[in-house]
């Protein structure tokens, strides 16, 4: 008689545990958020810094807003939408309505040709086409990074995907439907956490020594000869500023340098009476802060035994010919001396080489050219460079648009040509002397495949100081290359000048979902509810017959009778 | 929004199930024992397939419709009858008429089809931000799965349950059966052969289950005049 009970009980049992397993599923299944995107892309952040505590660049990072193009109509209210923008079709006016005077907007991405990217293929491009758009960019990236922006600006590379999405968007704006919560459209997602700063950015300057011949008997110290390159970039994106030109190309000078003196310096027979100094400063954009570090940090006696210092920076850039940079007046005999080794030189080789003379304001911190900063500690410094005019604040720091594909390898080797060949003239004595040292063809010729390869090199690594770990790969590979030429190499770790502070959020993933608006989901409800309620109706009246559907609606009137 | 999307896909996928069986006298004779144990059958049914189809069938690597393979496919296929043929004989039911044990068993039978083919991607698929035409894509074919199960049920029981049947109609049963159990081969081969897209192939199944389901009421009903 119990048995009907304990099996009654023993179901119940198995009933709950069913139901909890049930709840348990239901559970870590609403857990479960996949990504359903229709495109996802990666995009590069907007730099986000601060001078002396003065904002610039743009200060936010996540996104989660309809988007919108240049073509919306004018007037209308973009502090909710996204604007995509692209660098081909740049609009003029909207730039400088949102970027310039700051009127209010959800985000901003910008679409760059897959030319910019730092792991394209290399094509040369002679195109004129480019070569406008490389100014475009630069002139852009310059707006962008002197202004403060109060939304998160961002940069992706044109693909397919995102060209299709582009063109619905551009549709549906000319047609006057801007996307929005009730109208359906593009949402663009960035999820990212607030940006933080960055503690103690460090900086990280390479030096190699390569020692010179001492006479037997002699006490005296010999002289120096300092050549430096700063080696790390700033541009608008710090995760695509490879700067193959500035100040790759001054890199790669001073590598190819450093061997062609260390074949010479092999052998006792050939080395020279100067000892010679290799730099790779970082820093550079910061006012050259790293040289400065660099220098303070030397022995009285090594700085006071350094000759001269020859500088390297943008070797492709001069349209025709390099220009040398000086702080002391072109009449000194120091500077003449440098100037006309050069010079000569150039001659043979074909070269134009200019002296440019600019005085240096002790009391203003802004430093144009490396040179400055060896001038300031009374060291005979010059600047060799492409460039004729000084830049000023974080300008030609090597941005996005300082690719690889720009930069003119055979003016980066007449540099090189033209250092080497004054410097060896210089050390050996054979000034004014028709003597070519660095001949083609020989077993010291400038090696183009050596100055190639790592242009190649330089130009896929994003170098900016506040986001290059002092252990990176790329400064433990500069330290072994520099390490294989000279005899001694040292590291110096600093961190930047307080002056400037930087945020980190430089990469992102962007989710571009394809949303239905509101409308349409009560629309579809309404149809939905329509087509059960006519199903129901239907079948009722098929198997049941109409007196049954009528009679749902009406009370049964038996129970009042009854009562009464 | 999404949710909201989920809730209108999850109606129409399930609702005309729940409308089927509170519109129709099937709940005045509380049948839902009979679609509850059609339910577990249908699950039994799909694991047998399953473990048939794994292996017997080869892994193509591409999208390619192989015949010999689709034979297979629909072969097996038939285990689908021969599970509904043991729902519809082999399960005690309480006394319910014959009209509305296939009503049953079909719904039970489409309802289970229902939730274990569409509720995962439903409930994975339509809560994100994404805005596809899918899922209400899928949620038709429900309705006509709905309609195609109910037309095997009827024509099933026609077959096995009743025993005097016009032998004229006969043949045109069976014949109609064998279409109905064939559905998803077809489906596939429209699919994978042709190329068609699913909105194009998800009117055809709707446009087929309802031509279907009027035949097989006639054919239930020219079979009921001798009995009645």
């Amino acid at each position: 008689m119990a048995d009907p009970q304990i099996v009654a009980g023993r179901r119940r049992h198995v009933f709950d545990s069913f139901y909890s397993i049930i709840t348990l599923v239901f559970i870590l299944i609403a857990c479960v958020e996949l990504c359903d995107a229709s495109t996802v892309v990666d995009v590069y952040r907007l730099i986000q810094y601060d001078i002396s505590g003065a904002p610039f660049g743009s200060r936010a990072a996540s996104i989660n807003h309809h988007a919108g193009s240049s073509f919306s109509p004018p007037g209308s209210d973009l502090s909710r939408t996204v604007a995509v923008l692209t660098l081909r079709e740049l609009n003029e006016t909207f730039v400088r309505e949102y970027i310039e005077q700051g009127k209010p907007l959800g985000g901003l991405l910008l679409l760059l040709p897959q030319v910019f990217r730092s792991d394209n293929s290399q094509t040369v491009i002679d195109d004129g086409d480019y070569k406008d758009m490389k100014k475009k960019l630069a002139d852009l990236e310059q707006k962008l990074i002197h202004s403060t922006i109060q939304y998160p600006v961002y940069f992706a590379f044109e693909d397919e995907d995102l060209a299709n999405v582009l063109a619905d968007i551009q549709r549906n704006d000319a047609a006057g439907q801007p996307a929005t919560a009730t109208t359906g459209g593009y949402k663009l997602i960035v999820t990212s956490p607030a940006p933080k700063k960055l503690a103690s950015p460090t900086i990280t300057n390479i030096q190699g020594w390569l020692p010179g011949l001492k006479a037997d008997g002699d006490s005296n110290q010999l002289p120096t000869i300092a050549i430096v390159a700063s080696y790390d970039t700033f541009g608008a994106a710090p995760a695509l500023s490879v700067g193959s030109d500035s100040n790759g190309s001054g890199v790669v000078a001073l590598l190819e340098i450093a061997r062609l003196f260390s074949i010479l310096y092999s052998n006792p027979n050939t080395r020279g009476r100067y000892n010679i100094l290799f730099g790779l400063t970082s820093g550079g954009p910061y006012n050259y802060n790293g040289t400065q570090k660099w220098l303070k940090s030397f022995d009285q006696r090594l700085r006071e035994s350094i000759d001269y210092a020859i500088c390297l920076n943008s070797l492709s850039s001069g349209e025709n010919g390099l220009w040398l940079h000086v702080s002391k007046p072109p009449e000194n005999a120091y500077v003449k001396q440098i100037f006309e080794g050069l010079s000569n030189v150039a001659e043979e080789l074909g070269l134009k080489v200019g002296l440019k003379h600019k005085k240096i304001n002790v009391s203003n911190s802004r430093v144009a050219w490396e040179h400055e900063q060896f001038s300031r500690l009374r060291v005979t410094a010059a600047t060799l460079s492409g460039l004729s005019v000084a830049p000023n604040l974080l300008e030609h720091t090597g941005g996005i648009s300082d690719k690889r594909e720009f930069v003119n390898e055979d003016a980066v080797v007449r540099g090189v040509k033209l250092v080497a060949e004054s410097l060896a003239r210089h050390i050996y004595g054979h000034e004014g002397k028709n003597v070519n040292i660095f001949a083609d063809n020989s077993s010291l010729a400038v090696n183009p495949s050596y100055i190639g390869s790592w242009l190649d090199l330089l130009s896929k690594t994003p170098r900016v100081a506040p986001f290059l770990s002092k252990d990176s790969a790329f400064i433990m590979a500069l330290k072994k290359e520099l390490a294989d030429h000279v005899v001694e190499v040292n590291l110096q770790h600093d961190v930047i000048d307080g002056m400037f502070t930087f945020y980190d959020s430089t990469v992102n993933t962007l989710q571009i979902y394809q949303v239905a608006s509101v409308t349409f989901d009560l629309l579809l409800l309404l149809v939905l509810g329509s087509y059960l309620i006519t199903l129901f109706s239907i079948l009722v009246i098929t198997t049941r017959g109409l007196d049954d559907l009528i009679s749902l609606f009406r009370r049964p009137p038996s129970r009042k009778m009854k009562s009464t | 929004m999404t949710m909201f999307h989920f809730f209108n896909c999850a109606i129409l996928t399930f609702g005309p199930h729940a409308v089927y069986y509170s519109a129709t006298p099937l709940s005045e004779y509380d049948t839902l024992g009979t679609s509850v144990k059609t339910a577990v059958v249908y699950l039994v049914t799909a694991l047998v397939k399953l473990v048939c189809l794994a292996t017997f069938l080869k892994v193509s690597e591409s999208d390619v419709f192989d015949p010999s393979q689709e034979l297979l496919k629909a072969l097996i296929g038939f285990i689908d009858v021969a599970g509904l043929y043991f729902a519809l004989t082999q399960l005690t039911h309480r006394n319910i008429s014959q009209n509305h044990k296939f009503q049953a068993v079909g719904l039970g039978w489409a309802f289970a089809d229902s939730v274990l083919h569409r509720l995962a991607p439903l409930w994975v698929g339509a809560r994100g931000l994404e805005f596809t035409w899918d899922y209400i894509l899928q949620g038709l074919e429900a309705n006509a799965n709905l309609m195609l199960s109910l037309s095997l049920a009827a024509l099933g029981s026609l077959m096995w349950l009743r025993k005097n049947k016009p032998k004229t109609l006969i043949p045109i049963i069976y014949a109609c059966a064998g279409f109905v159990a064939t559905m998803p081969s077809i489906t596939s081969y429209l699919r994978w052969g042709l190329g068609w897209h699913l909105p194009e192939v998800v009117g055809f199944q709707l446009f087929t289950s309802l031509t279907m389901a009027l035949v097989s009421w006639q054919l239930f009903s020219a079979c009921q005049k001798p009995s009645a």
